[in-house]
C-alpha cells in the first residue's frame, strides 16, 4: 500500500463511478427480475394463505425464520468490520469498511422482510408496534418476538445513520469531481461538508461513539435473535450457548459474505492496490477464528447433551446427526469447521481461487446451520406422537431466490453510484500522500 | 470600508501546511479555517482544538432511552395483569434487554443530534469559500487579509510551498 | 546496563521476599489448621477457591502476550512481557492440582450420589487424569510459545543463571534463525489459546459447574475463560501499575499504554457479564426446575443472595460505570485498586458458585479469616514467581519503542 497515494486512491475509486456498460444493466435487470419473481411468490402467498409455505405441524417454522437469521448474521460482520475494527484500530479493516457496512445496512433490510413473509396476514404486522389505540392493546415485551422487533429495527436504524456518516467526506469528494444532476445530488447528500477543522473534530469523536455503540448492539442483536430459540424449552434449542454462539456463526457467515462480495468487485473495479491481498488474508485469518469458535460450541453442544443425562437432550442430539436431516447437519459441519482450517495454510488463503471458493462453502454452511437448528428440533421435540417432517416449496424457494437477488441487486446499484471504497479512510492509511511529500 | 481578501493557501504535504499554520499564528493575518481531506492529528494539535462536545449529547441520549425502554416495557405490561408462562408481570431479567436497546438507540440519536448541531450541517454557504482540492489530496488554509497585504499573503503561501486560491469578500460600509 | 541489573538488585532485596515468604507461611498454617479442625472440608474449598483464580490469573495473563503477538499489535510490548512473567506461576499451579487429590473426600459432592450414568465422566480417577494431562498441555504450550519468543527478546549477553545457560545450549541446538523462531511462536501460540478455551473449559466444567452434578449449562466453560482471561487482564494492570509506580524499578509505561490496557480491562468486564447474564436469560425464562434450582439457590435464596448482588455491584456496575471515564485508566494508583477489587469479586464469586453445593443448607456465608489468610498464601506464592521470573530474565523490564515480536 506504500505506492499509493491521496490522488491515486481518488482516482480509483471515482473511476468506478463512471457510466457502467450494457453488462452491468443487464446483470441488475436479471437480479431485479430475480427480486419481482421472489415478490411475486409473496403476493402468491398473500392472497393464498401461508400455507402454501411448507410450514405445518409440527414444523411451524421453516425458512422465513433460516433467511431471517442468515441475513441478520451477514449483516453482523459488517459492523463488526467497521465498528470493532475501528475501536481496535486494525488498519486493514478501512479498504473494506465501507463496503462491509453496506451489506450490513441491505442485509438487515432483507432480514427485516422476513418476519413480514412469515406472517400470514401481512396486514396485521402493526399489531407489533406500541402504538396507542382505543383497546388499550399492548406487545408483550418479555416475549423474545418482541426483543427481536425492537433490536432489529435499532440495528437497521443505527445500521443506516452509521453508514451515512461514515459516507459523508467520500459524498464531498465526488461531490467536488461531479459536473451536471450528479454534483447538484451529491451537494444535496454531503450537506456542504466542507472538512473544515471545526467539522472534522465534531466528526471523528461521534464517529468514535457510533463505533462503540455499535459493537454491543451487534453482540445484544443476534443474542436476541439467538433467544428467539433459546428461551424455549425446545429440545436443542434451550440450551445457554447460543447467544456467544450465534454471534460468532453470524460474523463468520457474515466474513464469509464479504469475501464473496470483495473479490469480484475488487477485480471488476482494479481495486488490487487497494484491496490487497494482505486485507483477504486477514479476513480469512478471521474466519478461522470464527469457525473454531463455532466449532467448539458444537462439541460443547454435544458434550453437554450427553452430561445432562437428559433423555430428550440426548436424543436430539442423536436425530441430528443421524436422523432425517443428517445430510444439512454434516455440510453444516464441514463447511462451516473443517473447511475453513484450509485457511491455516498460507498458500491457500493468499489465492484468490481457494479464498472464494472457502467463502462460498462457508455461507452455504451457516445457511445448513440454521437449518439444522431450526428445523431439526422443532421436527421432534417432546413427544414422539407429534413428530413430523419438513420440506420447503416452491414459493419458500422463490421467495428466498428473491431475497438473494434483492440483496445483491442493492448492492450493484451501490457499487456504482456511491463510492464503494472509502477514500477518506483510504488516506488516513497512507501518510500525507506519499510520493508528493518531501 | 475596503475589501477583505480570503487566501486559501493548499498544501499537498501534511507537515508544510502544520507549518504554516504555526507560522500564520505569529502573523498579522488571521486564521479562518483549515480544510483537510482526512482528520489530522497534527493540525487539530496546531490548532490547539479543544475536545468536542458531542458525548454530552450522546450520553443524554442513551441515559433517557434507557428509562424510556424499561418505561415502555414496564407501562404496557402493567396496563393488564397477565400472568404468561408464570412470569411476573414486572420482570426485570427481560425488561432489560428492551431498556438496552432502547438505550443504544438514543444514544445513536443523541449523537447524531449532537452530530448536526455542533457541525452545523447541513450548511451550504460554507462551499463558497472552499476549494474542491480539499477534499482530495489538499490541506487548505484560510487566512484573511486586507486588500494591500494580498501580495505579501500570497508570497507567504507560496514560500512555503503551497498553492493560491483567493475569495474576495466585501466589507461591509459603516 | 546498569539498569537491568539495578532491577534485579531490587528485586532480590531482602525485604521483599521475606514479605511475600511469611504470606505463604501464613496461609499454609491457616490452611493446615483448618484441616485439623472440625470442618476439613471448609479447608479445601478455600484452597479450591483460590487454586482456581490464581492459576486463572497466570493463564489469562499469558493469554495477553499471545493474542497481542497473534493480532500483531504494536501498541503492547512492554505489557506482554510483563504478562509472560506470569508463566512462573504454572508449575506452581501444576503441583497445587495434584494437592487437591489429597482433598478429594471432600471436596466432591458427587461421590456418594447417585449419578444416573454420569459416573462414566465424573470419577475421580477420570477427572483427575484429564484435567492433569489437560493442564500439562495448556502448560507445556505455554511455555513453548515462551520458549520461541524468549528467543527473539533476550539478552544474550546476560549468562548467569542455570535456566539461562540451559536455554541458551538449547536454543543453539534447535532454532536456525529468526523466521522459524517467529513462525513456531505463532503456531504455539495460536495451540495455546486452542488449549486455553478447550482446557479451561474442562476444569470449569470438572471443577465448578461439576459441584452440583445435575445441573448444567452449556455455556459454563466458556464463561469460565472469559472469566480467567478479566481477571489475568486484572492481576497484568496490577502487576504493570505496581512496576511503574515503583521508584526503585526502572520501568515507566506511557499513559497511553494504561489507557489501552484499561479499555480491553473495561471490555472483559462488558465480556464477563454478557456471558452471565446470557445464561441468567436463558434459565431465568425457561424456569425450567432442573435448571433453576441452582440459580435460585445462589441468586434468591439467603445467605447467598446477598453475596451474589455484591459481587455483581463489584464486578460489574462499579466497574463499569468507572471506567466509562478516560483519565481514570491513565492513572496506575486507581486502576490497580480497581483491579484489586475486581479480583476479590472474582474470589467471592468462586465461592458463590461452588459455595451451596459444599455446604447445603447453610445459614450463614461459609467466609472466614482462614479463608482470607489462605487467600493472602496463595498471593504470596504468586507475587514470588513473578518476582522470581522477573529477577531471572530482567530484560522484560526493558521498555523500548515500537517492538514487534
Amino acid at each position: 500500500m506504500s505506492e499509493l497515494t491521496f490522488a491515486k486512491i481518488d482516482q480509483t475509486v471515482l473511476d468506478t463511478l463512471k457510466p457502467p456498460d450494457r453488462s452491468y444493466w443487464l446483470t441488475v435487470g436479471i437480479l431485479f427480475a430475480g427480486a419481482l419473481a421472489g415478490a411475486g411468490c409473496w403476493i402468491y402467498q398473500i392472497l393464498n394463505g401461508i400455507g402454501v409455505a411448507g410450514m405445518n405441524n409440527p414444523v411451524a417454522w421453516g425458512t422465513y425464520l433460516i433467511n431471517f437469521v442468515f441475513w441478520v448474521g451477514i449483516a453482523h460482520s459488517g459492523t463488526l468490520i467497521s465498528a470493532i475494527l475501528h475501536l481496535l484500530r486494525a488498519g486493514w479493516r478501512n479498504p473494506i469498511a465501507r463496503a462491509a457496512e453496506t451489506m450490513t445496512v441491505f442485509a438487515v433490510c432483507i432480514a427485516g422482510l422476513f418476519p413480514f413473509i412469515h406472517l400470514g396476514r401481512v396486514w396485521l404486522v402493526f399489531y407489533m408496534l406500541p402504538i396507542p389505540n382505543q383497546r388499550n392493546l399492548w406487545q408483550n415485551f418479555q416475549s423474545p418476538l418482541m426483543f427481536d422487533v425492537v433490536a432489529i429495527s435499532t440495528y437497521l436504524t443505527v445500521s443506516s445513520l452509521f453508514w451515512y456518516t461514515g459516507m459523508l467526506p467520500d459524498l464531498a469528494v465526488v461531490r467536488d469531481r461531479a459536473t451536471g444532476i450528479r454534483k447538484k445530488i451529491f451537494t444535496v447528500i454531503s450537506l456542504g461538508w466542507t472538512g473544515a477543522h471545526e467539522q472534522w473534530r465534531h466528526y471523528a469523536r461521534g464517529y468514535l461513539f457510533f463505533a462503540a455503540l455499535a459493537t454491543p448492539l451487534v453482540i445484544s442483536v443476534h443474542s436476541v435473535v439467538s433467544w428467539d430459540f433459546a428461551l424455549a424449552v425446545v429440545p436443542g434449542w434451550h440450551t445457554t450457548i447460543f447467544a456467544p454462539y450465534f454471534v460468532a456463526g453470524a460474523i463468520h457467515s457474515g466474513l464469509a459474505m464479504v469475501l464473496t462480495l470483495m473479490i469480484p468487485i475488487r477485480k471488476l473495479f482494479h481495486y488490487e492496490k487497494i484491496i490487497t491481498l494482505e486485507v483477504l488474508e486477514s479476513v480469512a485469518k478471521t474466519i478461522i477464528f470464527t469457525g473454531l469458535i463455532v466449532g467448539f460450541a458444537y462439541a460443547t453442544e454435544f458434550f453437554m447433551a450427553w452430561y445432562s443425562q437428559n433423555p430428550v437432550e440426548m436424543a436430539i442430539f442423536k436425530y441430528r446427526p443421524t436422523g432425517d436431516y443428517a445430510l444439512g447437519f454434516w455440510i453444516m459441519v464441514v463447511c462451516n469447521t473443517i473447511i475453513p482450517l484450509l485457511f491455516f495454510f498460507k498458500r491457500i488463503r493468499t489465492t484468490i481461487f481457494w479464498l472464494f471458493g472457502i467463502s462460498i462453502f462457508v455461507n452455504i454452511g451457516m445457511w445448513y446451520e440454521r437449518f439444522v437448528i431450526i428445523i431439526s428440533s422443532v421436527s421432534r421435540d417432546f413427544i414422539p406422537h407429534a413428530w413430523g417432517l419438513y420440506s420447503p416449496t416452491i414459493i419458500e424457494f422463490g421467495i428466498m431466490l428473491g431475497a438473494f437477488c434483492l440483496f445483491f441487486f442493492f448492492f450493484l446499484l451501490f457499487v456504482k453510484h456511491l463510492p464503494s471504497v472509502s477514500m477518506t479512510e483510504m488516506k488516513e492509511t497512507v501518510d500525507q500522500g506519499a510520493g508528493h511529500g518531501d | 470600508m475596503g475589501t477583505e481578501y480570503r487566501v486559501m493557501g493548499l498544501f499537498t504535504d501534511e507537515n508544510r501546511a502544520v507549518s504554516a499554520i504555526e507560522a500564520i499564528k505569529d502573523s498579522p493575518w488571521s486564521l479562518r479555517r483549515v480544510h483537510s481531506p482526512v482528520p489530522s492529528h497534527k493540525i487539530s494539535d496546531a490548532l490547539d482544538l479543544k475536545k468536542s462536545k458531542i458525548g454530552y449529547f450522546t450520553l443524554a441520549g442513551g441515559i433517557t432511552g434507557f428509562f424510556a425502554g424499561f418505561l415502555l416495557a414496564v407501562f404496557t405490561a402493567s396496563q393488564w395483569h397477565l400472568i404468561v408462562s408464570g412470569k411476573p408481570i414486572i420482570a426485570l431479567v427481560p425488561f432489560f434487554i428492551v431498556g438496552f436497546e432502547f438505550t443504544i438507540l438514543f444514544a445513536i440519536f443523541g449523537n447524531v443530534v449532537g452530530l448536526i448541531h455542533q457541525m452545523q450541517l447541513p450548511e451550504f454557504t460554507g462551499l463558497e469559500e472552499y476549494d474542491p482540492r480539499c477534499s482530495g489530496e489538499h490541506f487548505g488554509i484560510l487566512a484573511a487579509c486586507k486588500a494591500d497585504e494580498l501580495e505579501r499573503l500570497k508570497a507567504f503561501f507560496q514560500n512555503r510551498g503551497g498553492e493560491i486560491n483567493i475569495f474576495s469578500k466585501k466589507q461591509e460600509h459603516q | 546496563m546498569p539498569s537491568n541489573d539495578k532491577n534485579t538488585v531490587v528485586l532480590q532485596k531482602k525485604p521483599w521476599v521475606l514479605i511475600c515468604l511469611s504470606l505463604v507461611i501464613i496461609g499454609l498454617g491457616a490452611f493446615i489448621v483448618g484441616l485439623m479442625g472440625r470442618h476439613p472440608e471448609r479447608a479445601w474449598q478455600a484452597y479450591l477457591i483460590n487454586f482456581l483464580l490464581w492459576s486463572s490469573i497466570a493463564q489469562g495473563g499469558l493469554l495477553f502476550s499471545v493474542v497481542m503477538h497473534t493480532v500483531k499489535a504494536r501498541w503492547s510490548g512492554p505489557l506482554s512481557n510483563l504478562a509472560e512473567s506470569f508463566t512462573a506461576f504454572f508449575p506452581i499451579s501444576f503441583g497445587l492440582f495434584l494437592i487437591l487429590y489429597l482433598g478429594r473426600n471432600d471436596l466432591f459432592p458427587w461421590l456418594h450420589q447417585d449419578l444416573h450414568g454420569k459416573e462414566v465422566w465424573l470419577n475421580i480417577p477420570f477427572l483427575f487424569a484429564r484435567d492433569s494431562v489437560g493442564l500439562l498441555i495448556l502448560y507445556s504450550l505455554g511455555f513453548l510459545y515462551l520458549y520461541h519468543a524468549f528467543w527473539l527478546k533476550l539478552d544474550r549477553s546476560i549468562s548467569s543463571g542455570r535456566i539461562r545457560t540451559f536455554l541458551y545450549k538449547q536454543w543453539d541446538q534447535h532454532i536456525p534463525d529468526a523466521q522459524t523462531c517467529s513462525r513456531r511462536m505463532t503456531v504455539f501460540g495460536i495451540l495455546y489459546i486452542l488449549a486455553f478455551a478447550l482446557i479451561l473449559s474442562l476444569i470449569g466444567f470438572d471443577l465448578v459447574m461439576s459441584m452440583d452434578p445435575h445441573w448444567y449449562s452449556t455455556l459454563f466453560g466458556a464463561y469460565t475463560f472469559v472469566k480467567a482471561f478479566y481477571v489475568g487482564l486484572g492481576g497484568l494492570i496490577i502487576l504493570a501499575s505496581a512496576l511503574h509506580l515503583l521508584p526503585e524499578i526502572d520501568f515507566r509505561l506511557k499513559p497511553s499504554n494504561f489507557h489501552d490496557i484499561g479499555k480491553l480491562f473495561f471490555a472483559f468486564c462488558l465480556v464477563w457479564a454478557d456471558f452471565f447474564y446470557v445464561q441468567l436469560v436463558v434459565i431465568w425464562y425457561g424456569n425450567i426446575p432442573e435448571e433453576t434450582a441452582y440459580v435460585i439457590e445462589r441468586t434468591m435464596t439467603p445467605p447467598w443472595n446477598s453475596l451474589a448482588w455484591f459481587i455483581f455491584i463489584i464486578c460489574f456496575i462499579l466497574p463499569f460505570f468507572i471506567l466509562l471515564n478516560k483519565k481514570i485508566k491513565t492513572k496506575p494508583q486507581f486502576m490497580s485498586i480497581l483491579c484489586t477489587v475486581v479480583i476479590m469479586g472474582i474470589w467471592l464469586e468462586h465461592l458463590l458458585l461452588i459455595g451451596p453445593a459444599l455446604n447445603p443448607h447453610g445459614s450463614a456465608l461459609p467466609l472466614g479469616l482462614m479463608d482470607g489468610l489462605i487467600f493472602l498464601g496463595f498471593s504470596g506464592l504468586m507475587a514470588l514467581a513473578v518476582t522470581a521470573f522477573l529477577n531471572l530474565f530482567p530484560e522484560l523490564l526493558r521498555v523500548t519503542d515500537g517492538e514487534v515480536t
